[in-house]
């Protein structure tokens, strides 16, 4: 009767065992359906037994010899591959984007592709016209031929709107035929996916390059939104794409997500320059799983990445973001008290965007608004446009916003925020500090309007279906209110210089006081209250500004933001949004405070039936009939109905094809042939052949007794990443714990509607 | 499409010929006024800015400012540099303008494709269902799980076999897109349960 055991198709080898030699099959079409968790432990288990295999082959000749050194290397070469990939794709971002957004202003006829700074680059002119050049031409010149004036005014204004609603259509109609998946940020459901969920194409090609198209159209509409949340989502896109050139990482769910931890990594090395400062937010904010190993592979990639993008100069500061800004200057001590009072006003920010944006998001999901997305794009997009444009910070791009408002007032600044009363005559001496104008006062004025609009369009725009990050507007929403502090502290100790908190540090004429270190905190502060970032939050704003003097300020306020968010509101932006869409994820950072045990929370409850298998004595009919009537991802297999003494636990995906295997190949195998689990070919059997399947059983599955508190259940499925855990009592087995179970019942214990949880 | 190309192409070597340096020298100094002593209010342009090709080295206003304005100035050289600021820049050109025209291109494909996939292809699929009866039943392509299912019912009576195979194929790859697409779109507009 051994010829009717059930062998795998193509890989018979000896040195296979056990589920291993399923590879080849399971590899075929992947081991998990959309919306299902992976089993960490099992994945990874493969591929350390695949891993050895490969090490026992090298001896057989060189051949093995390359692909043992391959699959070695092929971790490197894939992040190498990654990072490579996302630089380029994120200088094409930024230079489509800034070309763009210029358009909506004007076009460089003698090279359309050139945006209006680079249309000026050589300019000989030498008076300054508004920022203008003559090579570069706004429509209003095209149109009425002049520059200035209401008509010309009027003009600006209606190419504004236009192109902005041009854009924005344009991007929520590729994000609707194309990939619906684009939209938004993506981060939250990066941190899912990372936490072992399967969303299917949500990283597919289509997704990656309407993601990259649209949040260029997106950025360039002058929507209130940035590109950095989303190049996060792109890199793991491009991270997801590219492992499927490594058999290693393509086709081990739980193995891929390292090469994706390095990709998030990757995205935010792009979209701030800040290479350690992704590293730590794939470690602080997205990623789950997070070896030393993924730790030093992220930090190729974003090496990689960061190289590449500043070799393509998508600036022409030689820096890769807009906003970078060189700071020298020291910080008095007295001034860590404004700071964190930044890091104060922050956090309150950052948790009213938090609450209003999941409040309208909820009244998006549920009402009727959620029915016409493209609707809902056109109007934010034309209020935001119609608001924007009469005020020159809201028109500006936001990105050049956030330059203006982190650099320091020098002689090239020509915005009213700088026009001081500047002493000329003092020469030999750097810019001093100075009594400020009035053009000081219209801006901050402009400023703080600017703010407003940016808060309230912010709420709204965070969610609608196009793509669109957050941490543009937020840095926006902390520079302007730092700004302001740092201005009114400037002026304060301008005029109160001999006091004996400036007098000090603030001698006669020196510049003690910087108003764009205060942009730069507060932008740190407002991004720590949305996100609650703390560590990967400072790295970042410090390699912004090559300042390592800045840490400490950076860090008052990133934890004072944080300690003033938490108590406000337990959860940041990604998590709100995560408990919205009710995505299963268990969050590590939580702790689970209740007292149940893990009898209370498995499946069934005390007097309905468990879906079991015995080991020896059930038929292909009944297994069919069992696979029929429940829609379990696995049975437990047992002794027998009696003894329901555990033997092992059995997937259904494997039962399946081991079934549908069996009947195609093996002559003998009806449906009243018995299916064996166990090894002893002892059973008397008159009828007709058994089937063994004890390959497909996985003998060692986790168990825990009823009585396990379920504090350390939680623990087991965060740590250890399990699918689910079978409960037993005195050894016989009493019911199964699923993820689902217990994502439900921490969703029970909080008072929160369990149903929820999106999860098949 | 060949000729817009072309046009496209012509158009960039006019361009071309302008000048566009890759590198610049951009200083910016306040008003002469500041230090000549004048008591006249300075405003901001009266500010210089002068642009020139020089060398990284060289970006200074020594050799940037001075020379143009050595008369004007008169012995304040020394009082006047300091509040200049100079930043050396450089660029690529022929990055930025292989990327955007890149960035057009994908666009404008992509809006014709949606285009495509909006308005004529309903009416080609009327066309052919007017055709072949036998595709009545299965218009609606969100509701049908075994992919394939029109490709097998398609007359196989053309002669060139192969390419239809690859035709069929094409469309096979295409159907399970759509059904793809269709099904992320219920999803997140309809059902909303996710990307909220």
């Amino acid at each position: 009767m051994d010829e009717n055991e059930f062998k795998m198709s193509s890989s018979s080898s000896q040195d296979f065992t056990g589920a291993d030699a399923f590879e080849e099959d399971w590899y075929q079409n992947s081991p998990y359906s959309d919306f299902y968790t992976i089993d960490w432990l099992k994945d990874l288990a493969r591929d350390r037994m695949r891993h050895r295999y490969i090490l026992k082959r090298r001896q057989n000749s060189l051949w093995e010899l390359i692909k043992g050194a391959h699959d070695a290397l092929s971790g490197w070469l894939c992040v190498l591959l990654v990072g490579l990939v996302t630089g380029c794709v994120a200088g094409v971002i930024d230079i489509g984007a800034s070309w763009m957004t210029d358009l909506k202003f004007g076009i460089c006829p003698q090279a359309f592709w050139l945006n209006r700074e680079q249309c000026c680059w050589s300019s000989n002119e030498t008076t300054f016209d508004a920022g203008n050049c003559s090579q570069w031409v706004t429509w209003s010149e095209i149109l009425v031929s002049a520059k200035e004036g209401f008509g010309a005014y009027i003009v600006m204004y209606f190419f504004y709107i236009f192109w902005a609603l041009f854009f924005s259509t344009l991007a929520a109609l590729l994000v609707k035929n194309f990939a619906p998946y684009a939209c938004g940020s993506g981060i939250p459901e990066i941190k899912t996916i990372l936490s072992g969920f399967i969303i299917r194409g949500y990283l597919g090609k289509w997704t990656l390059i309407i993601k990259s198209v649209g949040i260029i159209l997106s950025v360039s509409a002058g929507l209130s939104l940035g590109k950095e949340g989303p190049m996060v989502h792109i890199a793991s896109c491009i991270g997801n794409i590219l492992s499927y050139l490594f058999p290693k990482y393509g086709r081990n769910e739980a193995k891929k997500r390292e090469i994706l931890s390095a990709a998030a990594a990757a995205g935010v090395s792009v979209a701030f320059g800040a290479p350690i400062g992704g590293v730590l937010f794939s470690l602080e904010e997205v990623s789950y799983y997070f070896p030393l190993k993924t730790l030093w592979r992220s930090f190729f990639c974003a090496l990689i990445a960061a190289f590449i993008l500043r070799s393509i100069n998508p600036f022409g500061n030689e820096h890769s973001v807009l906003f970078f800004v060189e700071y020298s200057k020291p910080w008095i001590f007295v001034e860590l008290l404004p700071f964190i009072f930044l890091g104060v006003m922050g956090g309150c920010i950052g948790t009213l965007f938090i609450k209003a944006n999941i409040y309208w998001c909820k009244f998006r999901k549920c009402s009727k608004l959620g029915q016409y997305p493209v609707a809902e794009v056109l109007i934010v997009t034309l209020i935001t446009a119609v608001i924007a444009f009469p005020n020159p910070y809201t028109r500006m791009n936001t990105s050049e916003l956030i330059y203006l408002l982190f650099s320091q007032c020098g002689i090239s600044s020509g915005d009213p925020i700088c026009d001081y009363k500047r002493n000329f005559t003092n020469v030999n001496q750097a810019i001093e500090i100075a009594a400020a104008g009035p053009g000081v006062y219209k801006a901050i004025w402009l400023l703080i309007l600017a703010m407003i609009v940016k808060l309230i369009m912010t709420i709204f725009t965070f969610g609608i279906k196009v793509p669109c990050g957050l941490f543009i507007p937020s840095l926006c929403l902390g520079a302007i209110m730092g700004r302001i502090v740092g201005i009114c502290m400037e002026q304060l100790a301008y005029n109160y210089s001999k006091n004996w908190i400036f007098s000090g540090e603030c001698t006669q004429g020196d510049d003690c006081i910087q108003p764009g270190l205060y942009a730069m905190v507060g932008a740190a502060a407002v991004l720590g209250g949305v996100t609650r970032m703390t560590v990967s939050l400072v790295v970042i704003m410090f390699e912004l500004t090559g300042g390592v003097r800045y840490i400490v300020p950076l860090m008052a306020a990133a934890m004072a933001s944080k300690w003033v968010g938490d108590a406000l509101g337990r959860q940041g932006i990604y998590d709100a949004h995560i408990a919205l869409n009710g995505y299963p994820f268990l969050d590590s950072k939580d702790e689970f405070q209740h007292t149940t045990l893990a009898g209370d929370v498995m499946q069934p409850k005390r007097n309905e039936g468990l879906a079991v298998i015995t080991q020896d004595s059930m038929t292909i009919d009944d297994i069919e009939v069992l696979l029929k009537d429940t829609e379990h991802n696995g049975y437990p297999v047992v002794v027998s109905r009696e003894n329901q003494y555990l033997v092992g636990f059995v997937l259904r995906r494997d039962l399946n094809l081991a079934l549908a295997n069996a009947k195609r190949n093996f002559d003998g195998i009806s449906g009243q042939s018995l299916v064996i689990f166990t090894n002893s070919s002892s059973v008397q059997n008159l009828g007709p052949a058994p089937l063994k399947l004890k390959k497909i059983l996985d003998m060692a599955p986790i168990t825990v007794t009823d009585q396990t508190p379920m504090e350390t259940v939680v623990d087991m499925f965060r740590k250890l990443g399990l699918r689910q855990t079978l409960v037993t009592h005195n050894g016989r087995l009493l019911g199964v714990i699923t993820k689902k179970d217990v994502l439900r019942h921490v969703k029970q214990m909080d008072n929160e509607d369990p149903t929820t949880i999106l999860f098949n | 499409m060949f000729r817009y190309l072309l046009i496209v192409n012509l158009l960039v070597c006019m361009a071309n010929a302008q000048s566009y340096e890759d590198k610049r020298c951009k200083c910016i100094c306040p008003s002469i006024n500041s230090v000549m002593n004048n008591s006249q209010e300075d405003n901001d342009n009266d500010r210089i800015l002068v642009i020139a090709n020089a060398a990284q080295t060289r970006c200074d206003c020594d050799s940037v400012i001075l020379p143009k304005y050595a008369d004007k100035i008169k012995g304040k050289e020394q009082e006047f540099c300091p509040r200049c600021e100079c930043k050396y820049e450089n660029r690529n050109t022929t990055v930025i303008k292989v990327v955007v025209i890149i960035v057009i291109w994908i666009i404008s494909l992509l809006s014709i494709y949606m285009l495509f996939l909006n308005l004529l292809e309903p009416l080609l699929n009327k066309r052919s269902k007017q055709n072949y009866q036998e595709h009545l039943d299965e218009d609606d392509g969100a509701s049908i799980h075994q992919e394939g299912g029109s490709s097998h019912n398609l007359p196989m009576v053309n002669v060139n076999v192969s390419r239809n195979n690859v035709l069929n194929r094409v469309t096979n790859q295409q159907d399970k897109w759509k059904r793809q697409v269709q099904e992320q779109r219920q999803r997140i507009y309809d059902r909303h349960s996710m990307l909220n």
